[in-house]
This record gives C-alpha cells, sequence and structure tokens, in this order.
C-alpha cells in the first residue's frame, strides 16, 4: 500500500481529503473506498492546471480557470498525439484546461454531440475539426448565439465552403498544401502517370489535398495524369492496396500520398520494388512518422509535408484564450500552421530527436539547433 | 407455494408493506437497470449540476433515441434465439437510398424514405431466409451481409457524405429528426408500442417461444421460420429508421455512422443491459431503452465532467462492467426473493 | 365390443438401407390404454412417428374410426385427433402454464392477448382434469417434472386429442411423480373416449394403467396380450432371452459345438 503509482498519487493530491479519509482510502475496501477511489481516478484523468489558476500569469490579469474542448474525428489517432501536447502546453501557460473529445472513427453523430455537449457544458471555447460540410453548421451556430467562441482546426469544411460560421480556421491550408504537392512532384516528372493516393476519399481533412494535386497537374499543361486510389484507414490494409496497385500497374512514373499512413506505406513500397531504378520518378506526401522520415533518409521517398500538428493545438488555445481576455476584441485569425517540405536535406534533426513537439517523446525539453538555416 | 404470506385481518407493519413493494418492484426484470440508471444519474448530477438541465437532458435524448429504437429490433431478434451484426451498415445505407431515389430517379421525398425503409426491410428478409433455410448461423449471415453492404454504399457512394436532399428539408426533416425533441418522441413511441407487442400480442408469445425452446415451439406448431424472418426485417427496418433519423438530426448523410459496429454493438450493449439474455427467450423492451439511456448518461456525464478520450474509454468500460455487475447482483436477489 | 380407434395394418418403414419397422400390427379401441414396449432401437418412436403423421410409412396403412387415412403432416394428423406427448414436453419454460395451455391456440381481444380468459379456462380445464397446480401464472420452469407432463397432456385434451400417444412420459419420475401421470391416465380412460398409446420401460407401472401390452421386437409387433394375462416376470424373460441368446452364441464357445 505504499508504492503507489505516480500517477494514482498525484490524483489523490487533487482531492480534498483530510488525513482520516486519505488513510483509509489507501488501506480500506468495499464500496466506499472504491467509489473514492473511483473519483480519484476520475480526477487525474481530466486534466487539472499545476499551475495556480488563480492566480495572474505573466503579464495576463487573474483569468478564471477557463475550459476548452477540442472535437477532433480521429480522437487516438497518434498523428495528433503533438496536437494534445501542444494544447496541454497552452493550457499550463495559460492556467486554463482543455477537453480532448469527439469521435474515434470520424463518426460525424459522434462529434456533433460532443459539440452539443460541450455548448451545454457552457464551455469557454471550442475548437472543433469540420470534416463535413453540413452537419456542423447548426451546432456551431448554437454556440456562438449561447457567446461560445468557436474555431475549426485540421480540417475546415470543403474548399469553397468552411461550412460552419466558426471564427477562425488554424491549421494547414488543404488545398493548397495539396497543389503545392503536387507542383513540386512536376519539378521531377513531365511525363507519364501519377497515382495519388488517399486514405479516406471525400473525408474533408484531406480530400481537398488531393483536388489540389489534380489541379496542380492540370494547370502546368503537363502530360502527366494523376489518379486517385483509394488506400484505407487502417494501414497494413492500405500497404497491401499501394503494393498491388503498384505491381498491376508498371512503369509509373510518380506516387503521391495524402495522408499519414499512404505516404508511409508508398515510402515501403519504393523500397520493396527498388523503384527508384525502375523509373520512378518522383515519391512524395504528409506528415512525419518515423517510417516516412527514415524512408526520405534513404532516398526512396523525395519529400513529405509536415503540417505541425503541435501548433494545431497549441495556436487554437491562445486564439481562445485573448479572444475572451479582450472582450472579444482581439479576433482569431486565420492561421496556417505551415506547409513545410522535409527532404533528404532537412530530415536529420526530424529523425534524430525526439521531442515533445514532434509527439515521440512526453518530456519538455530544449532542442537545441545551430548552423544556418536553409533558404532558397 | 407463494413466497409472499397475507396475514388477513391483522395490520401490517409499515416494514411489511415495505418490503411487500419492494419485492414486487424487484421482480420486474427491469428494476435491477433501473436502479443502477437512477444512481448513475444521481453521481452525475452530484458531479456536475449543469447535469439535469433542459439542455443537456435533450443532448442526451438525442444521443439516446436512435440507438434505442435499434436496440428494440435487437431484443426481438435476440429473444427468438437469433443475432444480427449488420443493422449498424443498414442504418448507414438507408439515408444513402433515401438519397439516390431522390437525386437520382425524381421521387418525391415521402415515397423516398417509404422505399429506403422497404429495402431494408428486403435485407432483413434476406438476412432471415439464409438463416433459416441455409441454416448458416446468423451471427455469420449477417457478418457476410455487413460486409456486402459496406460494400454497397463504399461503392456507390464512393464514401463521400452528401447532403441531406432538398426534397427533404422542411417540414421532412423536422418530423423525422430534425425538431429537437423527435427522435425522443419516436423512441418513446416505438418502444412503448414494441413493449406492448412482446408481452401482450401472439406475435411476442411466439417470439419468447421460439427462442426459449425452438423444438418445442416447431411441435406445438408455431411457425418458427416466420417468427424469425419476420424478427429479421423488424430489426433491418427499425436500423433503417435509426439511420435516417439520425441523418435529418446531423443535417448529413454520414457513411461513417455504420461505424465499423459502433451502432451495433451499443444497441445490442443496450439490450443486454437492459435484461434481454443473449441466448434467447426472454427480453424486455423498456429495459433496452433503460440499458441505453445509461450508456448515453455514462458518455454524457464523463464528457461533461471532462475526462478525455484517451482515459475516455478506461472509464467507460469499467463503468459498463459495474453497471452489469449491479445489474446481475439485483437479478439474483430478485431471484431469491422470487423463490 | 369398444369402437377400435386406431389400427395399423402392415406399416414398414425404411431409412436408407436400415429397415426399422416391417409389417407392424397393431390395435387400440375407445377408452383403452395401451402399452408399447420394446427395447432401445426396437423402433418405437419411429412407430410412434409414423402414426402421429411425422413420418410416412413405405409400405402399409392407417386406420383411424375405421376410415383409412394418408397423414400428410402432423398437423393433418392432430385435425384428425392424433396427438403426440413427446419426452421433451414441448412446454416453453419462459412462458406461463396457462400461456403454455394455449400455445399457438391463443384467445385474443383484436391484437392483444386476453390474459384473462385465458387464465380462467386453463384453471378449469386443469381442474376437471384433476391436475393439482393451484397458480396457473406461474412460469413453467417451476413446476416439478409429474407438473410439467401434467400440462403437456392436458394441452393435448383441451386441443380435443382423442388419440394420445405418450412417449416415455414415466421416465425420470419418482415414485410420487409418476403417480401423477398414472392417475391422469386414469381418469381419461374413465372418460371412455380417448385411446392412448404409452410408451414405457418400466414394466410394472405400465401393467398398472395399460389395458394391454404389446412388444416391438425387431421390427414387429411379436406380443399382444391384455394386462391380466401377463406378468413382469413374463415380459423381462420375453426381453432377455433374444439378448442371451445373440450374447451367448458370440461368447459362449458350448454354444458353438455339441
Amino acid at each position: 500500500m505504499n508504492h503507489l503509482h505516480p500517477a494514482v498519487e498525484q490524483a489523490l493530491d487533487t482531492l480534498p481529503l483530510n488525513r482520516l479519509t486519505r488513510r483509509r482510502l489507501l488501506r480500506g475496501t468495499g464500496l466506499a473506498s472504491a467509489s473514492l477511489a473511483a473519483s480519484a481516478l476520475i480526477a487525474g484523468c481530466t486534466d487539472k492546471p499545476t499551475a495556480s489558476a488563480a492566480g495572474a500569469i505573466g503579464n495576463f490579469p487573474k483569468t478564471p480557470s477557463w475550459k476548452y474542448v477540442f472535437v477532433c474525428h480521429v480522437t487516438t489517432n497518434p498523428f495528433f498525439t503533438p496536437t494534445q501536447y501542444g494544447a496541454e502546453d497552452a493550457c499550463k501557460l495559460l492556467g486554463v484546461q482543455y477537453q480532448w473529445t469527439g469521435s474515434v472513427n470520424s463518426v460525424v453523430a459522434e462529434m456533433v454531440d460532443a459539440t452539443n455537449t460541450a455548448v451545454s457544458a457552457k464551455a469557454d471555447g471550442i475548437a472543433l475539426a469540420v470534416v463535413d460540410k453540413a452537419a456542423f453548421r447548426a451546432p456551431v451556430d448554437k454556440a456562438l448565439d449561447a457567446g461560445i467562441p468557436v474555431v475549426s482546426f485540421n480540417a475546415d469544411g470543403a474548399r469553397d465552403d468552411p461550412g460552419t460560421n466558426r471564427l477562425a480556421y488554424i491549421g494547414q491550408g488543404l488545398y493548397e498544401s495539396g497543389y503545392e504537392l503536387g507542383r513540386r512532384a512536376l519539378a521531377q516528372v513531365a511525363s507519364g502517370d501519377v497515382a495519388a493516393f488517399i486514405a479516406t476519399p471525400g473525408q474533408l481533412n484531406i480530400q481537398p489535398r488531393i483536388d489540389g494535386a489534380q489541379q496542380a497537374f492540370k494547370d502546368s499543361g503537363k502530360p502527366v495524369t494523376c489518379t486517385a486510389v483509394a488506400t484505407n484507414a487502417d494501414i497494413t490494409q492500405g500497404l497491401s492496396i499501394i503494393d498491388a496497385y503498384v505491381q498491376g500497374h508498371q512503369n509509373l512514373a510518380g506516387l503521391l500520398a495524402v495522408d499519414a499512413g499512404s505516404t508511409q506505406s508508398v515510402g515501403q513500397t519504393v523500397a520493396k520494388y527498388k523503384l527508384r531504378d525502375k523509373g520512378l520518378k518522383v515519391a512524395g506526401g504528409f506528415d512525419l512518422v518515423p517510417e516516412t522520415l527514415a524512408a526520405i533518409k534513404s532516398g526512396d521517398l523525395d519529400y513529405t509535408i509536415d503540417q505541425q500538428p503541435y501548433l494545431q493545438g497549441f495556436l487554437p488555445v491562445f486564439a481562445l484564450y485573448l479572444y475572451k481576455l479582450s472582450g472579444g476584441l482581439l479576433f482569431p485569425t486565420q492561421t496556417n500552421t505551415g506547409l513545410l517540405f522535409v527532404t533528404k536535406d532537412n530530415v536529420d534533426p526530424y529523425q534524430g530527436s525526439k521531442t515533445r513537439y514532434e509527439g515521440s517523446d512526453t518530456a519538455p525539453k530544449l532542442v537545441d539547433r545551430s548552423g544556418p538555416i536553409p533558404h532558397a | 407455494m407463494s413466497d409472499v404470506t397475507v396475514r388477513t385481518g391483522a395490520r401490517q407493519p409499515p416494514g411489511a408493506l415495505l418490503r411487500r413493494a419492494r419485492d414486487a418492484f424487484l421482480r420486474r426484470r427491469e428494476a435491477s437497470v433501473l436502479v443502477v440508471a437512477i444512481g448513475l444519474v444521481v453521481y452525475f448530477q452530484v458531479a456536475t449540476p449543469i447535469f439535469l438541465t433542459t439542455d443537456n437532458l435533450r443532448n442526451i435524448a438525442q444521443a439516446t433515441a436512435p440507438t434505442a429504437i435499434v436496440a428494440v429490433g435487437i431484443v426481438f431478434l435476440l429473444v427468438s434465439g437469433e443475432i444480427d451484426i449488420s443493422v449498424g451498415m443498414v442504418a448507414a445505407l438507408a439515408p444513402y437510398l433515401m438519397h439516390y431515389a431522390i437525386d437520382l430517379y425524381g421521387v418525391a421525398a415521402v415515397p423516398a424514405v417509404v422505399l429506403a425503409l422497404a429495402i431494408s426491410a428486403l435485407i432483413g428478409l434476406a438476412n432471415g431466409l439464409i438463416t433459416t433455410r441455409l441454416r448458416v448461423p446468423s451471427f455469420v449471415t449477417t457478418l457476410g451481409m455487413f460486409y456486402l453492404l459496406y460494400g454497397i454504399l463504399l461503392t456507390t457512394s464512393h464514401a463521400y457524405p452528401v447532403a441531406v436532399p432538398e426534397a427533404a428539408k422542411g417540414r421532412l426533416q423536422a418530423w423525422l429528426g430534425g425538431a429537437d425533441w423527435a427522435t425522443l418522441i419516436w423512441c418513446l413511441a416505438i418502444v412503448a408500442t414494441f413493449h406492448i407487442v412482446l408481452t401482450r400480442t401472439r406475435w411476442g408469445l411466439h417470439t419468447i417461444s421460439v427462442g426459449g425452446n425452438l423444438h418445442g415451439a416447431t411441435e406445438a406448431g408455431i411457425r418458427v421460420n416466420r417468427i424469425k424472418v419476420g424478427n429479421f426485417m423488424l430489426v433491418s427496418v427499425l436500423g433503417a429508421l435509426a439511420g435516417l433519423m439520425e441523418a435529418f438530426r446531423i443535417n448529413s448523410i454520414d457513411p461513417n455512422i455504420g461505424g465499423g459496429t459502433r451502432i451495433t454493438f451499443t444497441a445490442i450493449a443496450a439490450a443486454v443491459i437492459g435484461g434481454t439474455a443473449l441466448a434467447g427467450g426472454s427480453g424486455t423492451v423498456a429495459g433496452a431503452l433503460i440499458g441505453m439511456f445509461v450508456l448515453a448518461v455514462l458518455q454524457n456525464g464523463f464528457n461533461l465532467i471532462g475526462v478525455s478520450a484517451n482515459p475516455f474509454f478506461l472509464i467507460q468500460g469499467a463503468a459498463i462492467l459495474f453497471s452489469m455487475i449491479a445489474n446481475q447482483y439485483l437479478s439474483r436477489l430478485r431471484r431469491r426473493g422470487g423463490n | 365390443m369398444a369402437a377400435e380407434a386406431l389400427r395399423v395394418e402392415g406399416v414398414e418403414k425404411r431409412f436408407g438401407a436400415l429397415t426399422v419397422l416391417r409389417d407392424v400390427n397393431l390395435r387400440v379401441d375407445r377408452g383403452e390404454v395401451l402399452g408399447l414396449l420394446g427395447d432401445n432401437g426396437a423402433g418405437k418412436s419411429t412407430l410412434i412417428n409414423v402414426i402421429c403423421g411425422f413420418h410416412r410409412p413405405d409400405a402399409g396403412r392407417l386406420l383411424v374410426d375405421g376410415t383409412e387415412v394418408a397423414l400428410r403432416s402432423v398437423d393433418h394428423a392432430r385435425s384428425l385427433g392424433i396427438d403426440t406427448v413427446y419426452q421433451d414436453l414441448a412446454l416453453i419454460n419462459e412462458l406461463s402454464v396457462y400461456h403454455n395451455m394455449f400455445l399457438n391456440r391463443e384467445r385474443r381481444i383484436g391484437p392483444l392477448l386476453n390474459n384473462r380468459l385465458m387464465r380462467r379456462l386453463a384453471t378449469e380445464h386443469l381442474r376437471d382434469m384433476g391436475v393439482d397446480i393451484p397458480d396457473v401464472t406461474v412460469d413453467a420452469a417451476k413446476l416439478s417434472g409429474g407438473q410439467r407432463q401434467a400440462v403437456a397432456v392436458a394441452r393435448s385434451v383441451y386441443s380435443d386429442a382423442r388419440i394420445l400417444l405418450l412417449d416415455e412420459p414415466l421416465a425420470a419420475m419418482g415414485a410420487k411423480e409418476a403417480t401423477i401421470i398414472l392417475d391422469l391416465v386414469s381418469d381419461l380412460k374413465a372418460r371412455g373416449d380417448m385411446a392412448i398409446v404409452i410408451i414405457a420401460h418400466n414394466y410394472a407401472q405400465a401393467l398398472q394403467v395399460c389395458d394391454r401390452v404389446n412388444v416391438l421386437q425387431q421390427g414387429r409387433i411379436t406380443f399382444d396380450r391384455p394386462t391380466a394375462d401377463t406378468s413382469v416376470t413374463e415380459l423381462t424373460e420375453l426381453m432377455v432371452p433374444g439378448y442371451r441368446n445373440r450374447r451367448g452364441a458370440r461368447h459362449d464357445p458350448r454354444a458353438e459345438g455339441a
């Protein structure tokens, strides 16, 4: 009983227990102790700020411990791990809290329910991944009518229609990033067939990228065809699909992908069939999963695009905070969280460091960087 | 011999009266899950006072209603001794069927809805015939149907979400799920109707017989295949209705609502938590509604408290187990009291 | 002379290469209780199944009340008053006694069940038959073995069965439970309009209630005697030597030589 897991210890500390109750909780059995333990566990699982929420922070005045709700479409996807770290770090800085909820499998109804619950719970701000053009309009309107600021992150409806009246979008320009993906590919390919893989076609957080890529190819005027191919949200199945496609279509000029899983699988397929020796001119994709970075290092992939998920958690917190702090006068702004190409030249630090900011480590630390910054 | 002795003439001490009332209540199959539900409501109200606000109750109602409707059908099918794991896909496909009818074939809104329900009934018919005529276990039949429907859904829709057709907007949409309490009203009506069907009609009686003693029911002359097929069709139609209502509620037709198996398993869980036996032969429709309410309250309550996604599943799993154990314990009390 | 309720003539039944019944001849009169005895595997169940319409015989004919009938199905047989009470009893455990009594013949008001009427009728009928079940609303699962049998028999009688076939009604029943059934059968016999065939293994009990016994051996009725003219010993001797002969021929070297 003396060896408590630090998480439990920490959770216990958050409960207002006198010494007797605490001792009984640690020693006791039975329903009372079990329910106390359950409450402690729940309390430990909600993100409570350790900084003094009541006191003023830096130059900011004292504010209540505001609560922001992030509604995500794939809550357990590792892509969003750095996003959660970003939100957490921002909350700790400002003395506020966040909750990470939504749907596990992109079920829009679940996300709508989570948004409605946040409104009923009188959240102080909502960050929402708008993966559907029509379903979120009413919930967001309801939130705004209730005086709750709403920003979108990671996805913002369709290209021509953000689908909601959110105050701003914080994330990568999806269509633009797809366009850049295509444009960069065109630098290495003058003619032929290019296959662009997408895990879940139609989904509004990645479909615009394919649209952008295909448009880039069209705009170039070059005799290059870009075919969109659906893979799968499940990476292992996606790998089999890409593998089969490559076998069935010899002499492809380029392989592109617009999501993390497909990109990783493309890299693995290129390596498996040594496609670079067989006339493949270009291979590229999105996001920085370890396999992708390794493929870049080895040359199987030419480039990948980082959308900096950490910022997609960090910046919304600040946007929502400043809005409330200033009484609505500091309005959230459209923020592009970046479109950075990671290539063989600059992949080393990404691979080498395990940091919280890429999601590969939990410990906050200062990552050293020296030397000139590459530029065109 | 009855376990309740009545002393006529003498006045009963209040304790005995209370004990009799408690026994009568506990004897009902739904009692245990109701106790659990009330316990949870009390817990969450204490934990976050906004739990019982109209706003939040509406959220709970909207989360409960559609899956509860599916659970009603699942109860009938489970009681008759079969299972259907494709119903989530029917729920996902039905709005698309309506959309195709309206936008591709120019069918008017209400007939399109009826058509979607009719096609779903045919899916249930197929499930039933394959299970009863070809003797394929229903789990396998509906598993195959699940993938078949998934494939149809994906190839015809290209997995794109679709807007609710213009023709269906307006009053139809409001009545079928758009209005705030619409889904709850439908749910309560369906639960009430089918609870009566299960307990007070021939169909219900025969369903119980088929599930409780298939051999015996056959010998008594009951058309067991007809009962099973009918219940398969019931599940599919209710699933389609739930899918249509969800689409109208969130104002979008989402291919993911089949969610893999979210609706299906939640509906089955609700039925089982509510007191329906997985093995067949006994079940309660009202219990399934309460069971679904328990699941929705868990989901909503923990969300309100602020539990984040990753630990959420830990809590939800533990809570379901705890609810079920409490349920079993109370059921045992009930049985012991009845003997 | 009592009217002949059921006559089986020259019935033959094969399953593939196996001939289970060959040239079975049997009759039961109204007001008579016939005991059908025989070893396991002798074909008793098959014979019952032929009589109640479940199997079609390959040869031979059936006569009900003197008229030849070709039974198309169990339902057809039921419509002629032939009903079987099987060992597994066809009672639904999760339903009440009165619902079981009226299974597939439920009384209704519109689409809803008329439970009150069925309760009343069930209580009356069971009382008339002398079956002691005070509360017809209990689940069938709570009844004892004898009571369950009684309910099953009562259900058949209530549905106008007049030729009743009881498949091993006394199996797995203690003395007290068996008495319930034996008394019930006696009461039914006393009515005078029922013909009852009982398959039994316990010769003593069979002789107690049956008027006549038939023995089925190797697909034929080899023994047909009024109960008064036979005894448990004689029946046992009838069964055992056949077995002893077959056994002796295999194992006893003395049976082979000399």
